[in-house]
């Protein structure tokens, strides 16, 4: 069944329509059609939870390994429980430090990634602060780059 | 807000900057530490460690800062861009946990506890939230009115055993009244020195007194906003939602919509609004404002959540509708037309009497024009505060607006260059 909405260069008819993202069947609308829901914005899709995300800057090159060179960004989730493997900002002395997060069988591990550098074994994940997980990092490559405005 | 019988929780953050200074430099944690006013004037918060070597509100810094190394004292300047953007993080967390939040201050709401919601269970979630989510320490006082829900909010802090939450109703009657009898009336909310004076006279001592007045005579005596105090400390909810409220220091316009705002000029209209009754307000306390934050947020309810926070530095300490206007507008920055918001407001901080701008001020509107002020400003920088000014009052005193802010941590959410720094080593 077509439903006419109008036709193409009819002045009586207006307003916002659907357009199919993907290829249609002539004759046959595809029951999966997506709709145009405005451009792509980073936020949207790098922060999953905005109150408690935070962005800090790298020091240090203990994390080359991981991709994380020092003066990088990060984005840090605080709401995000990390798992053996992940990258967090743990407070060490004070500090708060990247390292890698590992749940060994002889318990916790702050590893770097860098072999310049060393684990810190940790004991108890309880003995632990955690301030957040590593989402994602922003490193630096046009080196002409400047803001606009 | 119109809690429609459902109980009401009072969340506050605990010495909140200090608190938001702590998220940002764990250094700070269990030590003694003191905020600053702007103008690193006076201490204005002070940690729970602070208090317990002594130090308290209201000192002057001078004063203090022989003292600072003896006592591991910590001093920072105000980091109301810090604190401005904690707090909006504060409050967008809470409103995911009710439709019904109303933004008393910069680190204290008001919630709706849903029907159904376990008052205790609740508060302690709340309470894991703010920390898991944003590394901030909060407290939390359920109960069926205002007043008493600030009351349970004070217990929670005092009494160890809770752990930060306490639902009213759910506690012992005999421990209730045994706390009441306990706390002096001006440890009541809306009860402040010279009212429990006159109390006193009354033989109204303590809580527990106040609470077994009489309100009629209490409104005879007193008045109707007194009376209402007591009908809340009787369990009765009285007090009705204001939109404005005024502290000290702070000042304070928001509501939610019955209608939700969707439209850039509704939002507009909504601002100008508060920016007209902010600066009718000012002008009759004779204070001037410095800093104006705004926000706005989408309804509970609604599938796109979204909430919205400008902050605006005034130039000078101003009373002038016009520039508060501009200042609140900020806010159309961070929202979208087509989004559905319930509830928008905007915060006044760090007020300062307005006594001694009045002479300077059309003075200094003609040299802003000319770009005096800002060649003042040039000068001021390259070779001090005390080398040039405006008028006879520029050059013996530092201008009010100059906010000195010597100890000031970094502006760690809001600032590109300044963000916090991880350490790889």
């Amino acid at each position: 069944m077509v439903k006419v909405l109008g036709l193409v260069g009819d002045r009586q008819w207006s307003g916002p329509f659907p357009v199919a993202l993907e290829r249609v069947a002539a004759g046959f609308p595809s029951p999966a059609q997506d709709y145009y829901d405005g451009p792509i914005t980073l936020p949207a899709e790098l922060i999953r939870d905005e109150a408690a995300t935070f962005i800090v800057r790298v020091s240090g090159d203990s994390m080359t390994g991981a991709g994380i060179s020092d003066g990088d960004e990060l984005l840090v989730d605080r709401s995000i429980r990390p798992e053996d493997g992940d990258i967090v900002i743990a407070v060490l002395d004070g500090e708060m430090t990247v390292k890698r997060l590992r749940l060994t069988s002889r318990g916790v591990l702050l590893a770097a990634e860098n072999p310049d550098y060393p684990d810190l074994p940790v004991g108890e994940l309880a003995d632990l602060t955690i301030w957040g997980t590593v989402t994602f990092c922003i490193h630096h490559l046009y080196r002409g780059f400047r803001r606009a405005g | 807000m119109p809690a429609n019988g459902r109980l009401i929780a009072h969340v506050d953050v605990n010495s909140a900057y200090v608190s938001f200074e702590r998220a940002f430099n764990p250094r700070l944690e269990g030590r003694p530490v003191v905020v600053l006013s702007n103008n690193d004037g006076c201490v204005v918060t002070a940690s729970a460690e602070a208090k317990a070597v002594g130090v308290q509100l209201g000192v002057p810094w001078f004063k203090l800062r022989a003292d600072a190394d003896r006592l591991g004292l910590a001093a920072l300047s105000s980091n109301y861009e810090l604190y401005g953007d904690m707090s909006a993080r504060v409050m967008q967390v809470l409103g995911d946990f009710t439709d019904d939040l109303e933004i008393y201050s910069i680190d204290e709401a008001f919630l709706a506890v849903p029907t159904g919601e376990d008052p205790q269970d609740f508060g302690r979630r709340i309470r894991e939230a703010l920390r898991h989510r944003l590394g901030v320490p909060v407290c939390v006082g359920i109960a069926a009115t205002k007043t008493l829900a600030k009351l349970a909010n004070k217990a929670a802090k005092k009494v160890a055993a809770l752990d930060g939450v306490c639902a009213w109703e759910s506690t012992r009657p005999q421990w209730r009244e045994h706390l009441m009898a306990s706390l002096p009336v001006d440890e009541v909310w809306g009860i402040a020195g010279r009212l429990a004076k006159r109390l006193r006279r009354m033989r109204i001592f303590s809580v527990a007194d106040l609470a077994a007045a009489n309100p009629a005579t209490v409104r005879d005596r007193f008045n109707v906003v007194v009376m209402r105090t007591v009908l809340e400390l009787q369990g009765v909810p009285a007090i009705p939602f204001e939109e404005q409220r005024t502290f000290k220091d702070q000042l304070i316009f928001s509501r939610s919509f019955a209608d939700p705002v969707t439209t850039n000029t509704g939002m507009r209209q909504v601002l100008s609004i508060y920016a007209q009754q902010a600066a009718a307000r000012l002008v009759k306390y004779d204070q001037a404002a410095k800093i104006l934050h705004a926000f706005a947020s989408t309804s509970y309810y609604g599938t796109e959540k979204h909430h919205a926070y400008s902050l605006a530095k005034l130039g000078r300490p101003t009373t002038d509708p016009t520039v508060l206007t501009k200042a609140a507008y900020r806010l159309l920055e961070q929202t979208h037309p087509g989004v559905r918001y319930a509830r928008a407001g905007i915060m006044l901080t760090d007020l300062c009497p307005a006594a001694g701008q009045e002479a300077l001020e059309p003075f200094v509107d003609v040299h802003e024009d000319r770009g005096i002020a800002t060649l003042v400003d040039q000068v001021q920088r390259a070779t001090g505060v005390s080398a040039i000014g405006l008028g006879c009052g520029g050059l013996a005193n530092a201008p009010a607006w100059s906010m000195k802010r010597e100890i000031l941590s970094p502006r760690a959410t809001t600032h590109w260059d300044e963000l916090a720094t991880v350490k790889a080593l």
